[in-house]
């Protein structure tokens, strides 16, 4: 084993900060085991290495993808419940109120990970609109090719399933495939998967009504939170709505947005003149 | 907020692993080992928000619980969980179908059941993470 | 002599698919990883190795029929299904393991196996109740898929085997 009892700190600090899991002590071959893959990845011979040129040199893209291996197993559908139930509820009716009929809808799924928040929305508009593959584009964005090949693939293991999907919806939209469980076409047909740096200029996409931009601006400091929403605005329709992380918000960086509260969540929508 | 679970398994062991995640999250547990015996309970007037049962048991098994319970109006106001091995698609169709609420598929961890109460409404105390 | 095929033995097979048909190794051992995942601990490992299964063993298995008809079968040694046990029953395991609860826990795990293979297979299919004790025999070689590995260093079996003899070749 490589990871010192340094690094395994430094990454038990890490994770608990990100994400407020706790990791034990004596989890230290779990952290090696899942770090593995993507220090070699980045061409380095092992976890130790990469632990500490993260600590030296700090990376927001290196520093997400050590807590999301490690807190893989926490993703869920219906992440936090009410900024979906707020898409049903308030915001794609008054999208459809608003849009031309021919108009295709286009929501931006802004830090997919393996697939479960652009296939939760899609599973939404799924069962509120007939025909929503040829009414909605979903557009699903992560920074790790992996992450972004899950998301294309739509298969999920048990484990994967158990949480936080309703089983109505489970059997309505998800077919057996071996031990795995796939989403249907008419899903599939609805998301497009590519990557994308969030820290980077942005390729040209949208103009998107929808953006959920959930629990990744965490990982970056105030400039480039700042930046990265900027940029997200850009390719927004000025009457579009935000959701993001549940402990977020834009209070404190960025004052061009209007908060909405929707139920007991809320969005954030460009304020004009802005 | 005092909530009742019914927890229903022939396996000891999984009884005792249910009624643990849901005592840790404020639950009052009381336990059977097959679909008669949860009937008996309730029987007895003791009637909990939450029930988890199994399908394959001995004497009566989940579904046949399932459907008894739901012939009867007194226990309407009862959640419904399917914790089972079953998972074939057909046999997840037929237990919603029967009347079950929700479904676990065996094996599961705790944060499942809790996500899965909590999409239910049933979380008796917000559980600091 | 007849040389007629009627294509019964054809038929035959094709109306009786061996398990390596319909499952593979691969999808065997990402079930039992799941299983131990969720059951025994995060940080379970099920190295796909062999190792040489002690002479006093224990198995737990489940039957399932339907379109293929057999047994989803674990073995290991004694002394290792006790210590799934208590892995399994984690601060509720009692200070001394009786019989009882590892062939509860055993069985439950082969309760757990059984059920997500089935559902790998064509179904529908109906799963027995767990048994403990003695492994069924292994009645047609051909008709088995199995999957050992190393829990914690120890050897444990996942037999994936049809219930019927092998058809007589002519």
């Amino acid at each position: 084993m490589t990871l010192t009892a340094t690094g395994f700190d430094w990454v038990r600090a890490l994770v608990h900060k990100e994400s407020a899991i706790v990791l034990q002590p004596g989890k230290e071959y779990l952290v090696e085991a899942r770090l593995l893959p993507i220090a070699r990845q980045l061409g380095l011979s092992d976890v130790g290495e990469f632990v500490d040129s993260v600590r030296t040199r700090p990376s927001a893209d290196h520093t997400r993808r050590i807590v999301e291996a490690l807190t893989t197993n926490e993703t869920s559908w219906f992440r936090d419940g009410d900024p979906f139930s707020a898409l049903s509820s308030t915001v794609l009716p008054s999208l459809l109120a608003k849009r031309n009929a021919g108009e295709r809808l286009q929501i931006w799924s802004a830090a997919c990970s393996s697939g479960q928040e652009p296939y939760t929305i899609a599973m939404l508009l799924e069962d509120a609109l007939p025909n929503a593959a040829s009414r909605v584009s979903i557009t699903a964005t992560d920074l790790s090719r992996e992450m972004v090949e899950r998301t294309r693939a739509g298969r999920f293991s048990q484990l994967e399933v158990n949480r936080g999907l309703p089983a109505p919806m489970l059997i309505r939209h998800f077919t057996r495939v071996g031990s795995e469980w796939e989403v249907s076409p008419a899903l599939r047909r609805m998301v497009t998967a590519g990557e994308c740096n969030l820290a980077a200029p942005l390729p040209r996409m949208g103009p998107f009504d929808v953006v959920y931009l959930r629990n990744v601006l965490i990982y970056f400091d105030l400039p480039t939170k700042r930046s990265i929403l900027s940029n997200v605005r850009t390719l927004m329709r000025p009457d579009g709505w935000l959701f993001l992380g549940a402990a977020e918000t834009t209070l404190g960086v960025d004052d061009s947005w209007e908060r909405v509260v929707i139920g007991r969540t809320s969005a954030y929508r460009p304020l004009k003149g802005a | 907020m005092n909530v009742r679970a019914l927890v229903i398994d022939d396996s000891r062991a999984m009884r005792r692993i249910v009624s643990s995640i849901l005592e840790g999250l404020g639950y009052e547990v009381q336990q059977a080992g097959h679909g008669r015996e949860g009937l008996d309970v309730l029987e007895t007037g003791w009637v909990p928000e939450l029930v988890c049962v199994d399908w394959n048991m001995p004497v009566m098994d989940g579904l046949q619980f399932v459907s008894a319970v739901r012939t009867n109006p007194a226990w309407r106001s009862m959640t419904i969980m399917m914790v089972t091995s079953e998972s074939e698609h057909t046999q997840i169709v037929r237990a919603l179908a029967a009347g079950a609420h929700e479904y676990v598929i065996k094996p599961f961890t705790a944060d499942a059941i809790r996500d899965k109460l909590a999409l239910l409404g049933l979380l008796p105390q917000e559980v600091a993470l | 002599m007849s040389t007629i095929d009627t294509g019964e033995r054809r038929r035959g097979s094709d109306a009786r698919p061996v398990i390596t048909e319909l499952i593979d190794e691969g999808t065997v051992q990402s079930i039992a990883e799941d299983a131990w995942t969720a059951l025994v601990g995060e940080d379970e490992v099920l190295v796909p190795l062999p190792g040489e299964l002690p002479a006093d063993v224990i198995s737990s298995w489940v039957d399932v029929v339907g379109p293929w008809t057999g047994s989803v079968v674990l073995t290991t040694g004694r002394q290792t299904a006790a210590d799934l046990t208590r892995a399994l029953l984690g601060d509720a395991s009692p200070e001394i393991l009786d019989h009882e609860d590892v062939a509860d826990a055993f069985g439950e795990i082969a309760n757990v196996v059984g059920g997500n293979v089935k559902a790998a297979l064509p179904g529908p299919s109906g799963l027995s109740l767990p048994d403990v004790g003695d492994a069924p025999t292994v009645r047609n070689p051909a008709d088995q898929c199995r999957v050992d590995v190393l829990w914690r260093g120890e050897p444990l079996s996942i037999s994936v085997q049809g219930a019927l003899p092998a058809l007589s070749q002519h």
